[in-house]
């Protein structure tokens, strides 16, 4: 696109690919993020020497930080993403959830607010369906959480819950939501421009995870119909466009056993794995992000209807142990990159390089496509084998696992995929000691 | 607090509002102040007309470019002694005077004592007085006047006091 780049560092990134690469380079503070990545003044101040004319925030970070889109737009300075306003709306889990059942986008059902009763309680699962969750309103963590399946057990759990609840954070209140068993992780990309066009561009599934980490995200999932990503697609449009959203975003939903599917939450950003949706649609999404920040219409970014060809698969690649997770900060010694048709490598290390232990420990994302979800698969597993990264753990002999199993290349899974893997693994080692 | 360090609050205050600064900072081994405006806006437009103007027709060249180590304008000869580095704290642009015109904080030869202010960096219209850490002679500015700085970037070279310790 012709637009010399800023890179900002902190002083543990300083031999960072993107500062490399970057036309200018300026270091912004010391390696903990509080006092770099984090530190509004100075980001804005090295954007201001620097005489930038737009900031992208990119993922995690100051990305969906309202005070600084904010900041950015005093200082004159493009923030490249929704509204200020938008992002406070959607980044707050219940101001979003009214917003989108106001769509009539589904939501997972739950109770408007604290449940007084246990005879509310009862009513409430009722009209919820079981089985249901109490939750603390207090707090998280596990604690004033009770699974309930069946009305008999509901009074006694409901005791239980509070008097946790009120012993762990000093307030017995619940509330009550649908608990889905096995879940699968659906989400939406779409793109807005600053004119009011709203684009859906189909889903990603993202329900192999290990604590709530994406680990393996695809596209198309194998659960949505055309029909419903159609339909969701348009709802979607729509709600977006009554509140004004700009720039890229993602939707993320639960599916339960029945295939019913129920808004979670919003992410006001690009993300990590948008490069599977990037790899179907044939658009490039930050490309996309930085046309319409410059004011370009959703028409001439995305002039044809939007067509999902073939299967694309991400791998994340993290510097952990692929056993026991620990973190592998250190130098790289070798580093080989698999390529070919359909093969995608994002990564910000290289030989030599060395992966700090300030940060997260993603280091690498391994995308493929094929013509269907079997060849992506197959490909993913050669270029598996052949990423080479020596000098540090890495989760490569964890994913090639991962593709060897049944269940996986099934489609058999939900988001308890990776605990049952695991249990199977360790069976597994179990027998071959007998 | 008495009437002395009152009278000089009240200068400090009317100085600040007579130049549209809306926030200070300052640490001194006496006094702390830290003064906030409620609603004012930054520097006046003159004020930010004239840093602009330094800034471009100044140094350009000297922002760092891309994997190079930022580069002073004044080019360092090789110290053949270790001198010490007093560093940037934060991002932003380099005033060796308190405003333009102004003598400058110190210069080359000046003996200085640890918190002494040695120059300002100014962060989105914010004038930060940067302190020294060490005592001793003031041996080379390294920056120049109008010049953007990045943090940890070097400002002034000084040849620091040996300090004799004493066990207390």
């Amino acid at each position: 696109m012709g637009i010399r780049t800023v890179a900002v560092y902190s002083e543990a990134d300083r031999h960072s690919l993107h500062v490399k690469f970057a036309d200018e380079a300026i270091c912004i503070g010391p390696p903990k993020s509080a006092e770099s990545y984090l530190n509004v003044p100075a980001v804005i101040s090295a954007a201001e020497i620097a005489d930038v004319d737009a900031i992208h925030p990119g993922y995690g970070l100051l990305s969906e930080n309202a005070n600084f889109a904010e900041v950015c737009r005093a200082s004159n300075i493009k923030f490249i993403g929704p509204p200020p306003e938008v992002t406070r709306l959607m980044g707050e889990k219940s101001t979003a959830r009214q917003t989108m059942k106001k769509a009539k986008v589904p939501i997972l059902p739950g109770s408007d607010g604290v449940i007084e009763s246990e005879g509310s309680a009862l009513e409430w699962a009722k009209s919820v369906g079981y089985p249901v969750i109490l939750k603390a309103v207090a707090g998280g963590g596990g604690r004033g959480m009770r699974i309930v399946r069946t009305p008999v057990e509901l009074p006694g759990l409901f005791q239980q819950a509070s008097s946790e609840a009120a012993g762990a954070f000093g307030n017995g209140d619940l509330y009550m939501e649908k608990f889905i068993e096995r879940p699968r992780h659906i989400e939406f990309q779409v793109l807005a421009d600053e004119h009011g066009h709203v684009l859906s561009l189909g889903e990603r599934e993202c329900s192999i995870q290990r604590r709530h980490q994406k680990l393996i995200e695809e596209a198309p999932s194998l659960m949505v119909t055309p029909k419903l990503r159609q339909e969701l697609g348009q709802t979607i449009q729509k709600s977006l466009k009554d509140i004004g959203y700009w720039n890229a975003g993602t939707i993320e939903f639960l599916m339960d056993e029945d295939g019913k599917i129920y808004f979670i939450e919003m992410n006001t950003r690009i993300q990590v794995e948008h490069c599977v949706t990037e790899m179907v649609t044939g658009i490039d999404l930050v490309k996309a992000q930085l046309r319409i920040a410059a004011g370009e219409k959703l028409s001439d970014i995305v002039p044809g209807p939007v067509a999902i060809r073939g299967h694309a698969i991400e791998c994340r690649i993290n510097a952990e142990h692929p056993e026991k997770f620990t973190p592998s900060a250190g130098k790289i010694t070798a580093f080989n990159l698999p390529g070919g048709n359909g093969v995608r490598v994002d990564t910000a290390q290289y030989a030599e390089g060395v992966v700090p232990p300030y940060y997260d420990s993603l280091i690498a994302k391994l995308i493929c496509h094929g013509k269907d979800r079997t060849e992506s698969m197959n490909k993913m597993q050669r270029a598996l084998s052949q990423f080479v990264v020596q000098g540090i753990h890495t989760t490569i002999p964890l994913h090639q696992k991962i593709f060897d199993d049944p269940e996986f290349r099934a489609g058999n899974f939900d988001t308890k995929f990776m605990e049952r893997f695991f249990e199977r693994q360790a069976a597994e080692r179990a027998e071959a000691k007998t | 607090m008495d009437e002395n360090k009152l009278d000089e609050l009240r200068e400090l205050v009317d100085f600040l509002k007579e130049n549209g600064i809306a926030e200070f900072d300052m640490e001194r081994a006496d006094l702390k102040v830290r003064i906030k405006f409620a609603g004012a806006a930054g520097a006046s437009a003159a004020d930010l007309a004239m840093a602009r103007q330094i800034v471009a027709g100044g140094v350009a060249a000297s922002l760092p470019g891309a994997g190079a180590p930022a580069v002073a304008a004044t080019p360092a000869a090789e110290p053949e002694e270790k001198l010490h580095e007093v560093k940037s704290p934060i991002v932003g642009t380099f005033y060796e005077s308190p405003s333009p015109g102004a003598s400058a904080f110190v210069t080359p030869g000046d003996m200085i004592e640890v918190g002494q202010v040695l120059c300002i960096v100014e962060a989105m219209k914010l004038m930060n007085e940067i302190e020294s850490d060490v005592a001793g002679e003031v041996v080379r500015r390294i920056a120049s006047s109008g010049q953007p700085v990045e943090y940890g970037q070097p400002l002034f070279a000084i040849r620091a006091r040996e300090e004799r310790r004493k066990s207390s």
